[in-house]
């Protein structure tokens, strides 16, 4: 019960905030450019919005930039938001002060940062939907998507994306607790991801934690090309970095000499 | 009761300078405790100390007679603090700053429009943070740090860059919430006439270490006995022999005749006798040391 509490707690402090705001427009991003494509050239998609492979295809269309780049780069700026709250209004000493365990703190910061990860998955989704619907309720060329949805594997695809950020998610979080200047977090978030894409030719680029997402993207959607398949499970990867990264940090935070 | 007790606290930033040599403050059970001492005396380091903000390295600290390591979060569900500047959400309203709190403490929803009253913020009850004056917001830190009916308030500082209006208004709240709620109150402040007027015991702490702890009487006896009286006559040396069989601490100096503190009796019996030795005296004053001088006189020693 006083977890619950706490992460009620958490989650109110995030209302209005850039974190928040950050997540609907993240979620939104590449749904609506999508969109606006479609609308803009409305009459040369009528062949598409009949064909069979009508979700499939909008679907890697949407994970392409979202993989490789919105994702990884929405979560270092999302998690450091969310430190940043507590920083920028000088309230780490109020919270340390309220009567909570340490654990209960950071865990339940951290649950509300994995809450936003699934927020935005839900309305990258729900975005992808819409771009494919708007355009044809509002031209008459364009028939509902005759294809149906492929919910299950949809469904499959968004926890891989979800597990494969939690890497990610797991040392941003790291980062920004130990350091006050939110540059700090989000430059070395910045710098570990473009030396991952830069790495990706590699054929270790795989343990490469920030990367995780676009090699799974890459494979997923057959566009890996020659380079070799990762021997080892992604998914099982990112989770064994996602619980020793989580367990450093927690140790960090917990043993920190001064608290606010 | 002790509400605070440190024993022998000592704290180190660096190897070459302790921040806290062996402090040993007692803050008794229903007293307004002011804590006073110099910008970098170490005050907020204590306190820091006391609410487990800081890692404690040498020394003990008992809050309501127990160990507070031992014990953190049910030690802290009965204390409120406001540490330095005011912490509130600055993107929130002042009900949900205190709502965010309200779920931690688990306390009535009610009690949020109670502290918003009492700290005179019912009006502003939905106006963001952000929008509010320095004292509003010291204002609302205050109503976060009573919300759960605290048995002790540590405030750090609390008039900070407030008008004296607003100085006043926090005086008179702090003494309504020891007088009718008998909540213990430790507040530091660098200005002793800030807090002299309304707390009952005093602490002076400077380079990390305490000169004086005691009640607010106490310190004022140390006024008195930095008190004295000047007399100017028409001889000085004649009118010193008759001072000195009252008090052989008199001294001659610059044509006048200074004693340390007197009562009035002692200084009416000593210009009778001098007139009755035919002394003219001209002026008898009497200087008093004021808390402030007291307070840089204990700090210089």
């Amino acid at each position: 019960m006083n977890f619950i509490n706490s992460l009620q707690s958490e989650w109110l402090k995030k209302r209005r905030s850039l974190a928040a705001w950050l997540v609907i427009v993240g979620g939104f991003f590449t749904p609506s450019i999508i969109l606006m494509a479609r609308i803009k050239n409305a009459h040369k998609f009528s062949a598409v919005y009949r064909s069979d492979d009508f979700w499939i295809k909008l679907w890697n269309q949407s994970w392409e930039s979202m993989a490789a780049f919105l994702l990884p780069i929405g979560i270092i700026l999302a998690v450091g938001l969310i430190t940043q709250i507590e920083y920028k209004n000088n309230t780490w000493k109020q919270l340390h002060t309220t009567p909570q365990r340490f654990s209960t703190i950071f865990f339940a910061k951290f649950v509300v940062i994995l809450i936003m990860l699934a927020q935005a998955l839900v309305l990258f989704n729900v975005g992808i939907y819409l771009s494919a619907v708007i355009p044809a309720a509002l031209f008459s060329n364009l028939p509902y998507p005759v294809a149906s949805i492929p919910y299950r594997s949809f469904l499959i695809t968004n926890i891989h994306f979800f597990v494969d950020s939690l890497p990610i998610l797991a040392l941003q979080y790291l980062i920004s607790l130990q350091f006050k200047n939110f540059l700090v977090p989000i430059g070395a978030g910045f710098v570990i991801w473009f030396l991952g894409i830069g790495m990706l030719s590699w054929e270790y680029s795989y343990l490469f934690p920030y990367v995780h997402s676009t090699i799974d993207f890459l494979v997923s959607s057959g566009q890996f090309g020659n380079r070799k398949i990762p021997p080892i499970n992604i998914q099982l990867l990112a989770v064994i970095y996602f619980v020793i990264i989580t367990t450093v940090s927690y140790v960090l935070y917990v043993t920190k000499k001064e608290k606010g | 009761m002790h509400s605070i007790e440190t024993i022998n606290l000592t704290h180190r930033f660096s190897a070459n300078e302790a921040a806290l040599s062996s402090v040993n403050l007692q803050v008794i059970e229903g007293t307004i405790y002011g804590f006073l001492g110099p910008n970098g005396a170490g005050k907020t380091t204590t306190l820091k100390l006391v609410l487990g903000l800081l890692k404690r390295q040498h020394g003990e600290i008992l809050v309501f007679g127990k160990p507070f390591a031992n014990d953190r979060v049910a030690t802290l569900r009965k204390i409120g603090s406001l540490i330095e500047s005011p912490s509130i959400y600055a993107h929130l309203t002042a009900v949900e700053n205190l709502r965010v709190l309200q779920k931690v403490y688990q306390c009535p929803k009610e009690r949020i429009a109670e502290v918003l009253d009492l700290v005179d913020l019912s009006q502003t009850r939905n106006k963001k943070a952000h929008q509010f004056s320095l004292g509003m917001k010291q204002r609302l830190s205050i109503a976060m740090a009573l919300l759960h009916n605290p048995s002790l308030l540590i405030l750090d500082e609390p008039t900070n860059g407030l008008d004296p209006n607003g100085i006043l208004e926090i005086r008179e709240l702090l003494q309504t919430l020891n007088r009718l709620h008998g909540i213990t109150i430790l507040i530091s402040s660098h200005l002793l006439f800030e807090i002299e007027k309304f707390v009952t015991h005093i602490g002076i702490i400077n380079k990390g270490k305490i000169l004086f702890q005691g009640t607010l009487p106490d310190l004022i006896s140390k006024r008195q006995q930095n008190s004295f009286v000047v007399f100017e006559t028409s001889n000085d040396v004649k009118a010193a022999q008759i001072i000195d069989q009252f008090n052989p601490s008199s001294r001659t100096e610059a044509g006048r005749i200074r004693v340390p503190f007197l009562d009035n009796e002692s200084i009416a019996a000593i210009n009778q006798r001098l007139v009755q030795n035919d002394i003219d005296v001209y002026q008898i004053s009497k200087i008093e040391n004021d808390l402030e001088r007291i307070f840089f006189d204990v700090i210089a020693e």
